[in-house]
């Protein structure tokens, strides 16, 4: 890639010469507008919260900070309530990404095989990523009425039925109706993604290994999920980063509560800031998450690298 | 034969069985925005939108809230839009077309502003809009919404221009265009179905965007449905089919024009990531 640009840049270089807008300064008069923007609107604000999250600082006085070095970090990794957010953080990112990527590939399958109405299925299929997250919560929390939600009534009619169906309310299943409701908005991504990743594995390729008596489970091993892994990989990164950031869904349907119960890294932040109005503690929150998502890019960067090496052998 | 109609038969139950979890929520929420307090309320659901009962809808649009929330929205979406396409394209050219120092910083940071939650860069944002008189205003909410999508716009373009040939770029530099014409008359032209696909991700970022426009904004006139939608959570005093018939018409948009770039955008989205 940057050898094939070298050869080329000398001929466009010389096409150029005349006007000294064409030269080597016209990418950056291109891309100054939008760098300048980002570097404003995040950077700048990026560079602010680092510096915050060193800082005792009030919501109520935010111009007066005093600095107190790794105070926050110190404070935050000694709390019992933190160490319990990582934790709820880690079991949600998991069984998000796992649950939406899993049953994303599932229905993908599903959906590969040629049949009539196929289009209309498919995009079907993909309503509930096309849902905002607002609406999303909106409805959630209607459908887990404890006395009119829909959910309740049908829990209740199988049987399964939670005593009082204060669903939201209760400690232990308030966390898993919020996993439910994000693999339920997640899953369609997953399979759209994954379809068009399906379509090219090789036809030929799963025919001879069905002919040759192979049976299902072993081809897909064998041929499918070979040419589908780095699209699942990619899928399960960009799934993983945006559920450490996810906000409104869970912060609409229970703010983190009952007692902490469905509080992630995120929720976390925002409560100590607006709640607490500690900014320095919410700022060293959320550079947890920053270096986390961080740590799993250079992660997965390695095992992709890893698996590539293993692949040219 | 009849194993493989039983193998088809299970199929296609399988596959009805995932399109009705995947709509039954927003379902859900048309059939009770036109219920029937009795049948809301019932010891027995009613399935059914009962389209008698359309008192929800017409609350909605005559309350007045409903439609300034709306065109709030449809400011701040199509503002952002246009903003964060207008920079995006040249970004993007320069990504695709140019190799210059600092385009790896460039590329890393653009990914990288992937993992910001927006609920971390409230607070600094809203100390710089306070010092420019930003807050309470759209162009407040405009600004911060761009910056969050504009990184995405420009990796999809940059794919997008990518895929564009090079040589019909050669043959307007013989003709002695500059680069800026050659990317308004020779690129944009046929990336249009991407710029189509960037601009829905753009607007719908914008208008289903919640924690700056719940921050940023105090006076109720300028509130967007976002918000608005919000605030109905864990509030009794509305009736439910009137709420619902709100977040249906908030909703309604968002889907279908998903529906209608759905292909675009997959296909952006990942040529963004993985070449990125």
């Amino acid at each position: 890639m940057t050898v094939l640009e070298h050869t080329r840049a000398p001929q466009t270089e010389a096409g150029r010469r005349r006007s000294p807008l064409g030269s080597r300064w016209t990418p950056y008069l291109f891309l100054a507008p939008a760098a300048l923007f980002i570097a404003i609107f995040q950077g700048v604000p990026l560079a602010q919260q680092v510096f915050l999250s060193f800082t005792k600082t009030s919501l109520l006085n935010p111009t007066n900070s005093t600095w107190v070095g790794l105070e926050n970090y110190a404070h935050i990794f000694g709390d019992d309530d933190f160490r319990r957010t990582l934790l709820i953080t880690l079991v949600y990112v998991v069984v998000c990404v796992v649950g939406s990527v899993g049953s994303g590939l599932l229905v993908a399958l599903l959906l590969n095989r040629g049949f009539r109405g196929r289009g209309v299925a498919r995009a079907l299929v993909t309503v509930p990523w096309a849902a905002p997250a607002i609406a999303v919560a909106l409805i959630a929390t209607w459908m887990l009425n404890p006395q009119y939600g829909i959910v309740n009534r049908f829990l209740d009619a199988v049987g399964l039925g939670v005593a009082g169906g204060a669903i939201l309310d209760s400690q232990t299943y308030a966390l898993p109706a919020i996993l439910v409701t994000t693999t339920w908005q997640l899953f369609p991504l997953a399979s759209v993604v994954l379809l068009s990743a399906l379509q090219g594995v090789p036809k030929d390729l799963t025919e001879a290994a069905t002919m040759d008596g192979a049976g299902r489970w072993w081809t897909f091993r064998a041929v499918t999920w070979q040419v589908i892994k780095p699209t699942v990989g990619l899928l399960a990164l960009l799934m993983t980063i945006w559920s450490i950031r996810r906000f409104e869904l869970i912060w609409l349907m229970t703010k983190g509560g009952p007692v902490g119960s469905t509080e992630t890294l995120v929720i976390d932040l925002y409560a100590q800031a607006f709640d607490s109005k500690q900014l320095g503690t919410a700022a060293a929150i959320g550079m947890v998450g920053v270096v986390i998502s961080l740590i799993v890019i250079a992660g997965s960067r390695f095992v992709a690298r890893a698996a590539e090496k293993e692949n040219t052998r | 034969m009849s194993r493989l109609r039983i193998g088809l038969t299970l199929r296609i139950v399988t596959v009805l069985f995932v399109i009705g979890i995947a709509v039954f929520p927003l379902y859900w929420m048309f059939v009770t925005a036109l219920s029937s307090d009795s049948d809301l309320f019932a010891a027995d659901a009613r399935l059914f939108p009962d389209f008698s009962q359309f008192t929800g809808f017409v609350d909605a649009l005559t309350g007045g809230d409903t439609l300034r929330w709306l065109r709030n929205s449809l400011v701040i979406a199509a503002g952002t839009t246009v903003l964060s396409i207008g920079l995006g394209i040249p970004l993007g050219y320069a990504l695709s077309r140019f190799s210059f120092v600092g385009k790896t910083l460039m590329t890393v940071a653009l990914l990288l502003t992937q993992m910001l939650p927006e609920a971390l860069m409230v607070v600094p944002l809203f100390a710089l809009f306070n010092r420019f008189d930003l807050l309470d205003s759209l162009t407040g909410l405009i600004l911060a919404n761009s910056a969050f999508v504009l990184p995405i716009v420009a990796l999809i373009l940059k794919g997008a221009i990518d895929g564009v040939p090079r040589e019909l770029e050669e043959a307007g530099r013989v003709d002695g265009a500059r680069p800026f014409t050659m990317l308004v008359r020779i690129n944009v032209p046929l990336i249009a179905p991407s710029i189509a696909a960037a601009a829905v991700i753009a607007f719908f970022h914008a208008w289903n965007e919640y924690v700056f426009a719940v921050t940023f904004i105090y006076a109720p006139q300028m509130q967007p449905a976002s918000v608005g939608i919000a605030s109905f959570i864990g509030e009794v005093g509305t009736p439910v089919q009137t709420v619902m018939a709100v977040a249906f018409m908030f909703t309604l948009p968002a889907v279908a024009f998903y529906l209608f770039a759905q292909k675009y955008v997959v296909a952006g989205m990942t040529a963004g990531a993985v070449k990125g």
